[in-house]
């Protein structure tokens, strides 16, 4: 299991933990037992991998079945994928050590654009054929699951599938079908050909993209009878699906190191940059009671002394009090801190930080997106400046000393007056630390602005929106940093030129897969680490090949083209992205989907009405 | 209050756990397992352990031991060291909880096994006719000299299939002069060309003053 030459590559590299395995909740089988091994990969470190809550989701799901395995693999960092090489050792899954080639099914997430070329380079690890056309019958099954499958156009020469939507109970009917195809000997195509029927599956060599000449997408062909469009996968109820009760503890710090509860999935807020919001559609919460036991459960199960309320709007879940006041009944004594990382400004209450600081105090996260009313209503992040107030007074009066504040620049209608108030709303809530009489003796205030670059996401309303260049974004970044002007406020933003790409790859089509594997050729992988970025090189290849990068990201989209993603339905009709689309043009907000239904489509998944609006279900 | 020790062993896969990364580890098993350990009081309580002797990266050892407090009176050490093994990463097993018995302050020295692929018999015999094998050991200010001959005069060495054994003997302890076999290996990696990264090191046992086991 542990070669010599393994044993030298991890005495050679730096956190050899990275690669053993062997953490406290890891699953072993028996292999002469299996009917399906599944090699689950995160296309970045292990840090990053193993904070992901849906593969541990997943990972405990597969294990169910006595008789699969799933195990995981990770990319591995600069210096061990070359000590691997030099010692020819394939890419292996840290459970078994055996190769992925060992595996029947190889499945990725794909999380982030940026982590494409990372999956490029997995597979060459391993040894597997890049293109999905060169693999043979002996090769596993690359799939490929996520929220970028919405879409992953730029990867279709390299997937046999992809899963729209939530793999819960999708990929066990897809391993099942692969086992029957297994004890039946069928051959890949025939299976791949008999997955298309299962729900969210996507089979892209069974789509056929027709171009016009200028590049832009004609049509999109189904092939051999498959369905013409694709529709996510989706729980309806979460309350049938258990939440994972043992996670894997990993022993090196992951990024997200703790206890994590999904306690609703979806948003309810529609804001119309946030892809998640509109891939997650309907919102679905699941029950207090179950929330605390599973919390209870998780935290004995794992030893973890935190644990997080995760889903993209934690304080929105209606029944939050009584969860916080349910774990506060055994939270203090097991040593455990509770932390809520996704809280809203305009319904953060005082009760609820009181609840939350019981235990440990950490920072104060808020993001208010943008710095005037006027752009936060083109978003419909639908927070006020008197919201922001009452929440950074609250915080203040609770102890805080410290707020960090999200933005974004390069939102559809930004001007420079966008950009100030940024600054400007910073600085107001830097006066308001010192309004307060009861502030720490000694003590000043700090607020942080990070700022990200706006990217166009598919399945948004802002999907036809141009991405601010390079150089506008630049010159806004510079232009914030003169704005401010408090010692107490800092301010963080990203890279631009990573944005870029990621905007890039974020609304590509098919004829990327060459420009990904150029670059990867050429040494790209690990693109969303800063230190590993070779944007010169991404320049190169993208002109080297006479793939203009502004088409995809710096073009204006007119509503009635086809887009490269058409063909992949969440729920939401392009009917309504157009309507919000235009509603953001003209600063137009739309109310949260359990306060008023806007009717964007997303209930057809449930069969009938998302919520039960003659109740109060608002908060 | 009681003072506990927990004695075990990290070798396969935990042998790449680093000593920091050791400390959360063990923390989460006691926590897991429902051990009656004291927390510490404060504004962020934590459990109170001390490890002795701390392994580098990629070493195994037979004698790891963990000292923590109790306030609980009866323990049935046998049931926790079961339990406390079932809450920890293959690779490490509880072999005994006891009474602390014998003050880490007070270790001297720990033996080590090492095993190399190959015949490296002629390089250790090489070694064992020098007058002087002078190595830079890094101290917490920077590096210094040091004789190895000083403290490694002979090494016993045995073939065994295709490997080259040996065991030593070093001194170590909170106070005073820290070796470990990795000085050696290095240096007869540079002299030698001995592949010191696939060595493997065992730590069999660690001596208080007077030559008591420190693990009993």
């Amino acid at each position: 299991m542990f070669n010599e030459e393994l044993k030298a590559a991890l005495a050679a590299v730096q956190k050899p933990g990275r690669y053993t395995g062997g953490e406290p909740g890891c699953v072993y089988k028996e292999k002469s037992e299996l009917d399906l091994r599944f090699a689950f990969c995160f296309p970045d470190t292990y840090e990053v991998g193993m904070s992901f809550l849906g593969m541990k989701i997943l990972y405990e799901e597969l294990n169910q079945y006595p008789r699969w395995w799933c195990e995981r693999a990770f990319m591995p960092w600069v210096d061990m994928k070359e000590e691997m090489e030099k010692r020819h050792i394939p890419l292996y899954c840290l459970e078994s050590k055996d190769p992925l080639t060992a595996f029947d099914i190889v499945g990725f997430t794909l999380q982030y654009e940026l982590s494409y070329t990372n999956i490029l380079a997995m597979l060459d690890m391993a040894g597997i054929p890049l293109h999905a056309a060169d693999r043979g019958e002996d090769m596993p099954l690359v799939v490929a699951g996520g929220p970028c499958v919405c879409n992953a156009e730029p990867l279709a020469d390299f997937f046999d599938m992809m899963m729209l939507g939530e793999g819960e109970e999708q990929l066990p009917v897809v391993c099942e079908l692969t086992v029957r195809a297994k004890k039946e000997g069928w051959s890949k195509k025939q299976l791949l050909r008999a997955m298309a029927d299962i729900p969210g599956c996507y089979i892209p060599s069974l789509y056929q993209v027709n171009y016009y000449e200028d590049g832009r997408v004609k049509e999109v062909l189904p092939l051999d009878g498959v369905p013409a469009v694709v529709t996510k996968a989706i729980i309806k109820d979460m309350n049938s699906q258990p939440l994972p009760t043992n996670f894997i503890v990993p022993m090196i710090g992951a990024v997200h190191d703790r206890a994590q509860i999904e306690v609703l999935r979806g948003c309810v807020r529609g804001c119309r940059f946030c892809q998640a919001g509109f891939l997650y559609r309907p919102m679905r919460e699941r029950n207090a009671d179950m929330l605390n036991q599973a919390a209870q459960d998780l935290c004995g199960n794992t030893g973890y002394d935190e644990v997080s309320l995760t889903s993209l709007s934690t304080s929105d879940h209606s029944q939050l009090e009584t969860l916080l006041d349910d774990m506060l009944e055994w939270t203090p004594d097991q040593h455990v801190n509770m932390a809520l990382p996704s809280l809203r400004i305009d319904n953060f209450s005082e009760s609820l930080i009181q609840k939350t600081t019981k235990v440990r105090k950490s920072g104060l996260t808020f993001a208010p997106e943008a710095g005037t009313q006027r752009l936060r209503d083109v978003i419909n992040k639908n927070v006020t400046w008197e919201e922001i107030e009452k929440s950074c007074r609250i915080a203040f009066e609770g102890g805080y000393t410290g707020v960090k504040l999200y933005f974004m620049m390069g939102l559809p209608t930004e001007t420079m007056e966008d950009i100030e108030g940024i600054a400007e709303t910073a600085q107001k809530i830097v006066d308001l630390y010192y309004q307060n009489p009861n502030k720490p003796k000694g003590r000043g205030v700090q607020v942080t602005i990070s700022v990200a670059c706006f990217v166009p996401k598919p399945h948004t309303p802002f999907q036809f929106c141009p991405q601010d260049t390079k150089e506008m974004l630049e010159e806004k970044q510079k232009h914030l940093v003169r704005s401010v002007k408090s010692k107490k406020i800092t301010v963080r933003y990203h890279d631009s030129k990573t944005s870029f790409l990621e905007g890039v790859f974020a609304k590509g089509d098919r004829r990327l897969s060459a420009v990904l594997e150029e670059a990867y050729r050429r040494g790209c992988y690990f693109d969303g680490w800063d230190d590993q970025f070779k944007y010169d090189t991404w320049l190169e290849v993208f002109r080297d090949l006479g793939v203009d990068m502004g088409f995809y990201a710096h073009r204006q989209i007119p509503t009635d083209e086809v887009t490269p993603w058409d063909h992949l339905h969440y729920g939401v009709t392009k009917r309504y992205l157009i309507s919000e689309y235009e509603n953001a043009i003209n600063a137009k907000t739309t109310p949260p989907c359990n306060r008023k239904c806007s009717g964007c489509g997303a209930n057809k998944l449930l069969g009938g009405p998302c919520f039960e609006y003659d109740k109060s279900v608002v908060h | 209050m009681n003072t506990i020790r927990a004695w075990f062993t990290k070798t396969g896969e935990a042998s790449y756990i680093s000593h920091l990364d050791l400390q959360r580890v063990m923390g989460r098993a006691m926590r897991r397992s429902k051990l009656p350990v004291w927390y510490s009081k404060g504004f962020n309580p934590h459990i109170y352990m001390t490890f002795a002797l701390p392994l580098p990266l990629g070493q195994e050892s037979l004698v790891e031991s963990v000292d923590f407090k109790s306030e609980a009176e009866d323990f049935d050490f046998e049931a926790m060291a079961q339990t406390l093994t079932d809450a920890l990463p293959r690779g490490i097993d509880v072999k005994k909880i006891y009474f602390v018995d014998t003050d880490a302050g007070k270790i001297a020295s720990a033996k080590y096994q090492v095993r190399i692929p190959g015949n490296w018999t002629k390089a250790l015999e090489q070694y064992n006719s020098l007058e002087k094998a002078m190595v830079e050991k890094k101290t917490k200010r920077g590096t210094k000299p040091l004789n190895l001959k000083e403290h490694i005069a002979q090494v016993e060495y045995w073939q065994r299939d295709s490997e080259t054994c040996f065991t030593l003997t070093l001194p170590a302890g909170s106070s005073g002069l820290n070796l470990n076999p990795s000085l050696l290996l290095q240096y007869l990696e540079t002299a030698y060309g001995l592949p010191a990264s696939v060595a493997q090191v065992l730590r069999v046992a660690i001596y208080l003053e007077g030559g008591e086991k420190f693990l009993k």
